[in-house]
């Protein structure tokens, strides 16, 4: 394998005050010949790292180890790094004033051909206006001034500027943002062409998704100036494995989701701060207590042995909850049939059938409030057997059906909420009362003496679901099982749940299992779907995918029955009008 | 050049000066110019007449202390100001005299206003040119090397010394410089333009004559135009530095030369040259100064007498003419940033 | 002449409140040295300003601490009698420049529309014509008593504050206080008093000092050329008188009769400057030097 580029632990440093840690601990491996993008937001360290490979980090503390095929980068003076930029490393920047305005595009594009390959005036005219045109800047854009060009066209211009030299690794900083989808592909196609003619190792820094299937081979994910995951581009960008590359690639805008956005909790650190574990640590849903300690190193994730690595102690985004095979019957009618599902941490799983399809039988069985015949529920690594620990019963809780049958009439929202803290003996009296208001404040219920004191019969039904709520999230679960919640509410009081369960979720980094006959519903909040007939499964998948094509005869009467017709009648109908004529 | 513009390009009066050249691009500056020019023959025509107690007729009364003596004098400034007449009368004369090139008649000196200024104006015009194309020179090379090395001591004494200077009005910097290298030190002559009654043998001698006697006069005139420059083309240039185009100039490996000049600097030359015309008026302000210092002959000298002789046709004359000069310059300073600025070009 | 003084403390302190370093102090204390010798100049004065007090060019002295001229005046009394000069046509001059620039640029920027054109047309044009020249045509036809050479100074360097006030007034415009105070129906007048002129109070700050630098400038300048007040000995004038004598290089006389003046323009004219660099520092750069006439 031939190493066109090797970063080695890189550490950089802008001293403050207050410092700031921009690359903390990065390895990387550029292939010769490949397309390398890495999936970063702001705040990244995905500049940082184009300038200190250019050796532009001025007043940076660079530490590690930076090599170019053979030349070590770490030693070098100015005048070694002029030697080695632009032909050998070039850079196409992403801001549209890295175009000199009193100069014309032509002469910036063949300046660095004039310097570096001392072409003549008349050459370096010649080639630049051809790699100008090979971008779709004809010769009387290259005459122009910047300003006097859109911005899109500047951008092209700065790719001509950096490729000019044909460069063996070329950077790009953001070559798509902002771009219309025909600039977009534009460049798509130059950069592909570039590869094949020249062998152009290419390495893309940014956060459009779509470019990097179209461009990268390899795809890495820097999170806070660290690489969180990298591996091939399909399954990076198809499954991503990381905590945090899943959130962010689930984060993104896209026609193809309809599921509300999710964006990852938390707030964006400090970049002051440098911390010796994991710097994912603080907002991820499934850290522990060595997350904070010990910094993951990149390894291949459990399960897999191809060339993907991740930095994760606890090997990637984990299976919070597992069921397979699982079977129940009463008297002699099959319940369910052989049904597995997976609920990741932080994800929500949404379950759609048919009345009698057996979704409150496995509702019940997912909650482990009742025992399967035959099959396996797993919850974090544990075996769920009917008899799990408090702590599990903790971590794991159902809400049901029919609050005004959940709740006992005759306790108050008080005592009602605060009872399985009672059980689990988890605080005192006036700590519990604490605990209860701060569950009903996230439920949006009030939290006054006089709330407290009232009795369930006097509430309405929506407000009762969400006492109920309450009572689910007073011990902090990591998931919550909910069966038909929103199913005897009026439908104000329905959208008022449904954003509720969707804010609470994401707030807390909780899991959900959501079960309902209503397939808009659960599309609203679900990251993927499981259709359940007649106590089986006959289709899963993603929301999306469900919406779009679905494949099984039930999951079509569904999207049938929850109006989906609708959206695909008109279509449906000038399809017939077209053949028609 | 203590008072007049300068610091950054976007900074106040030179930036608002680009900004209202752009602006006369819509009116054309050859319009702005010729009107300004039109205004200013107006204005010096007025002023004389609108003073109370007519300074013009006080010359021809003979109860005035500022009393004509001499007949003929007082014959030709009385035509010349057409006394006689009723004012429209007055201004139109005024305005074909003008025209024709006919400035009148000085009274102290018994001659052409025209041919007094004749002789004395190259002079001016070669301590202006002379002190413009230094400042210039050196304010364009010192402002890049300063922005290059900002911060650091180097920077710092240019900024304190040429901000010094830029306080000092040039009849200090010139009583200065003479004092210190024609009295103290007598390296340089006292004064004039060329040594009195020396016969040279052949041009070169001459013009050498001419260049020792320039050294004093020029100096004291650079230094006043110095720091309005250097503080420009230095801002200008610290702002490219931020800029991004300069760190992908940077990335691609250019020398620090390009750098510097090709993309520093061509980006401090357009504020450059609006400065320079701004400047030109000042130089000819200075310029009064420092030649009355040095008993330069040219305009200055020419006015001081006047001023002492009340010998207005002369002072009109001399404002007329160097105000010309100014506007002339600018006017060609104007069409030539319209023909460099890509932005101008672009709307 | 308290309310003088109070100025300018006033503006010492002003001065002095911000991080200007060294070199603002410096420059605040010699502005109010010489206000405070301007102030008691007719108490410290020995001898009168035109009085033929000693022997002709006397070197300094006990009797005479700067010398005497070639007539014999003390040079002493002179440069008191120049220092009052001096800060008076600042205060004048550089005031009425600052009046009149801001005045004009503020109601050119609130306006807009043809009174701005206009009124930018005129600045335009102030800023092309040489300065000095026309200055001196308009003195010799005017006088040059201090009153009128003030008026004078004043009347030709108000635009390029004006500029400056003007951009300033234009930012301010679109501000919602503003648009609230003309919404409950206020006039032009009323909302530069009460709302834009306090907003600009740095910038006329540093506008004044500039203004008061050019004014003493153009002062001297005239008086360096005849054009001073002849009741009164300026600085420039003293100058003037001493290169007027033919043999002051074949004396020795020049060291204190041309130095003096020399040197007492350039310390106060330095001085200046500081504060002014200082107060730059604090107000965006863009604008602090220029809102006073520096052009």
């Amino acid at each position: 394998m031939n190493v066109a580029l090797q970063v080695r632990d890189l550490r950089v440093t802008y001293p403050g005050p207050p410092s700031v840690r921009a690359l903390d601990g990065v390895d990387l491996n550029v292939v010769r010949g490949e397309c390398l993008g890495l999936l970063g937001e702001s705040g990244s360290g995905k500049s940082t790292l184009a300038r200190v490979v250019l050796g532009l980090a001025t007043g940076a503390r660079v530490e590690g180890a930076l090599q170019l095929g053979d030349q070590e980068l770490g030693t070098l003076d100015e005048a070694g790094w002029r030697r080695i930029r632009w032909t050998r490393l070039a850079l196409a920047m992403q801001s549209t004033a890295a175009l000199n305005p009193v100069l014309r595009i032509v002469d910036q594009v063949a300046e660095p051909l004039r310097v570096h390959l001392g072409h003549s005036r008349g050459e370096a005219r010649e080639r630049a206006l051809a790699t100008l045109a090979s971008l779709g800047l004809g010769r009387a854009e290259a005459e122009r001034f910047p300003l006097e060009l859109s911005g899109g066209q500047q951008r092209l211009a700065v790719l001509a500027v950096a490729v000019v030299c044909e460069p063996e690794i070329l950077l790009l900083d953001e070559p798509t943002a902002g771009l219309d989808a025909v600039t977009r592909d534009q460049v798509v196609a130059f950069l592909r062409s570039l590869r094949e003619r020249r062998g152009t190792t290419i390495v893309v820094l940014g956060h459009d998704v779509e470019a990097l299937h179209a461009l990268a081979d390899r795809v890495g994910v820097l999170y806070r100036g660290w690489l969180a995951e990298i591996g091939p581009a399909a399954r990076v960008l198809g499954d991503p494995r990381h905590p945090y590359s899943r959130g962010l690639l689930d984060a993104r805008p896209t026609l193809a989701t309809i599921k509300e956005l999710r964006g990852i909790r938390g707030r964006r650190p400090d970049p002051a701060l440098v911390s010796p574990g994991c710097p994912f640590y603080g907002r991820c849903t499934q850290s522990v207590s060595e997350c904070m300690e010990i910094r993951p190193a990149l390894e291949p994730p459990a399960g897999e042995r191809d060339s993907r690595l991740i930095s994760c102690i606890r090997g990637g985004v984990l299976l919070l909850l597992e069921a397979r095979g699982l079977r129940k019957s009463y008297g002699g009618v099959h319940a369910l049939d052989d049904v597995g599902v997976e609920v990741r941490h932080g994800e929500v799983l949404g379950v759609v059938g048919p009345t009698g399809a057996g979704k409150s039988t496995l509702a019940l069985l997912l909650a482990n409030l009742l025992v399967q015949d035959a099959g396996t529920v797993t919850f974090d690594g544990h075996r769920l057997n009917g008899k799990p620990s408090q702590d599990l019963r903790r971590r794991l809780q159902l809400v049901f059906q029919n609050p005004f049958e959940a709740l006992s009439p005759r306790l108050t929202v008080l005592a009602a909420v605060r009872e399985p803290l009672e059980v689990q003996r988890a605080a005192s009296r006036d700590e519990a009362t604490k605990l209860v208001r701060r569950a009903l404040d996230s439920c949006r219920l009030p939290s006054d003496d006089a709330f407290l004191g009232r009795h369930t019969h006097e509430l309405s039904g929506g407000e009762l679901q969400r006492v109920a709520l309450a009572r689910a999230l007073v011990l902090e679960p990591q998931l919550v099982v909910l069966d038909e919640p929103v199913a005897m509410l009026d439908p104000s009081e329905q959208a008022e749940l449904l954003q509720l369960l969707k804010a609470i979720q994401v707030e807390r980094g909780m899991a959900m299992v959501l079960v309902s006959h209503d397939l808009a519903t659960v599309l609203r909040v679900a990251d993927s779907v499981v259709v359940l007939a007649a106590g089986r499964v006959v289709e899963r998948g993603s929301g999306t995918q469900i919406l779009t094509a679905p494949r099984h005869a039930v999951t079509r009467a569904l999207l049938a029955a929850s109006g989906a017709g609708a959206l695909f009648h008109q279509q449906a109908h000038s399809n017939d009008q077209e053949a028609q004529s | 050049m203590q008072g007049e513009p300068t610091t950054d390009a976007s900074g106040s009066p030179a930036a608002s000066h680009v900004r209202s050249v752009q602006r006369r691009r819509v009116g054309a500056p050859v319009a702005f110019y010729g009107a300004t020019a039109f205004l200013v023959v107006s204005i010096v025509f007025l002023l004389p007449r609108a003073m109370p107690g007519d300074p013009l007729l006080a010359r021809v009364d003979s109860s005035d202390t500022l009393f004509v003596i001499d007949d003929e004098g007082r014959d030709r400034f009385r035509a010349y100001y057409g006394l006689d007449e009723p004012l429209l009368a007055q201004y139109r004369n005024y305005l074909g005299s003008i025209a024709r090139g006919d400035l009148g008649w000085s009274i102290g000196r018994s001659a052409p206003v025209r041919e007094l200024i004749a002789a004395h104006l190259p002079w001016t015009l070669l301590l202006v040119g002379t002190a413009l194309a230094l400042s210039a020179l050196i304010g364009f090379f010192a402002g890049i090397a300063a922005a290059w090395r900002r911060g650091r001591a180097g920077d710092r004494l240019l900024l304190v010394t040429l901000t010094g200077t830029r306080a000092m009005p040039e009849y200090v910097l010139g009583t200065l410089l003479l004092i210190l290298l024609a009295v103290v030190v007598p390296a340089f002559p006292l004064a004039g333009a060329r040594t009195p009654f020396a016969v040279h043998e052949s041009a070169v001698a001459a013009v050498i004559d001419v260049a020792y006697h320039l050294v004093l006069p020029a100096t004291a005139l650079t230094l006043g135009l110095l720091g309005g420059k250097f503080l420009l083309v230095r801002n200008t240039a610290i702002s490219a530095l931020g800029q991004d185009y300069m760190e992908l100039a940077r990335a691609k490996g250019l020398p620090e030369r390009l750098l510097k000049y090709r993309h520093a600097g061509r980006n401090a030359l357009l504020p450059f040259l609006t400065v320079l015309g701004i400047q030109t008026g000042f130089a000819v302000g200075g310029a009064v100064f420092v030649e009355t210092i040095f008993g330069y002959p040219g305009m200055g000298t020419l006015i001081l007498r006047a001023l002492d002789e009340r010998d207005y046709p002369v002072l009109e004359g001399s404002f007329l003419v160097l105000a010309g000069c100014v506007l002339l310059v600018n006017l060609a300073v104007d069409l030539t940033y319209g023909r460099l600025d890509p932005r101008a070009r672009a709307s | 002449m308290s309310a003088v003084a109070a100025r300018l403390r006033g503006r010492e302190r002003r001065a002095g409140a911000f991080r200007g370093g060294p070199a603002l102090w410096l420059g605040a204390g010699v502005i109010a040295a010489f206000a405070l010798v301007a102030l008691a100049a007719p108490a410290l004065r020995p001898y009168g300003v035109h009085a033929i007090a000693g022997d002709q060019l006397s070197a300094p002295s006990r009797a005479h601490l700067l010398g005497t001229n070639a007539v014999g005046q003390d040079l002493l009394s002179q440069m008191l009698s120049g220092t009052r000069s001096s800060l008076l046509v600042a205060l004048l001059a550089g005031g009425g420049t600052l009046l009149v620039g801001t005045l004009v640029g503020a109601v050119a920027g609130w306006l807009g529309g043809l009174t701005d054109a206009l009124l930018m047309r005129v600045v335009d044009v102030f800023l092309v014509v040489p300065r000095i020249p026309l200055v001196i045509v308009i003195a010799a036809y005017a006088g040059s008593s201090l009153a009128t050479v003030s008026a004078i100074i004043a009347l030709t360097s108000w635009p390029a504050g004006a500029r400056v006030v003007r951009s300033q007034v234009l930012s301010l415009r679109g501000r919602a206080h503003l648009r609230a105070a003309v919404g409950f129906g206020a006039r032009t007048l009323y909302v530069l008093r009460r709302h834009i002129v306090p907003e600009l109070g740095l910038i006329l700050a540093a506008g004044f000092v500039a203004a008061a630098e050019r004014a003493i400038v153009l002062e001297a300048g005239l008086a360096f050329l005849g054009l001073g007040d002849p009741t009164r000995k300026s600085w420039g004038s003293i100058m003037r008188d001493a290169l007027d004598f033919e043999f002051l290089f074949f004396t020795d006389a020049w060291a204190w009769w041309l130095l003096s003046p020399v040197a007492a323009l350039a310390a106060l004219l330095l001085g200046l400057a500081f504060v002014g660099v200082g107060l730059e520092r604090h107000i965006s750069p863009r604008v602090a030097r220029h809102a006073g006439g520096a052009a």
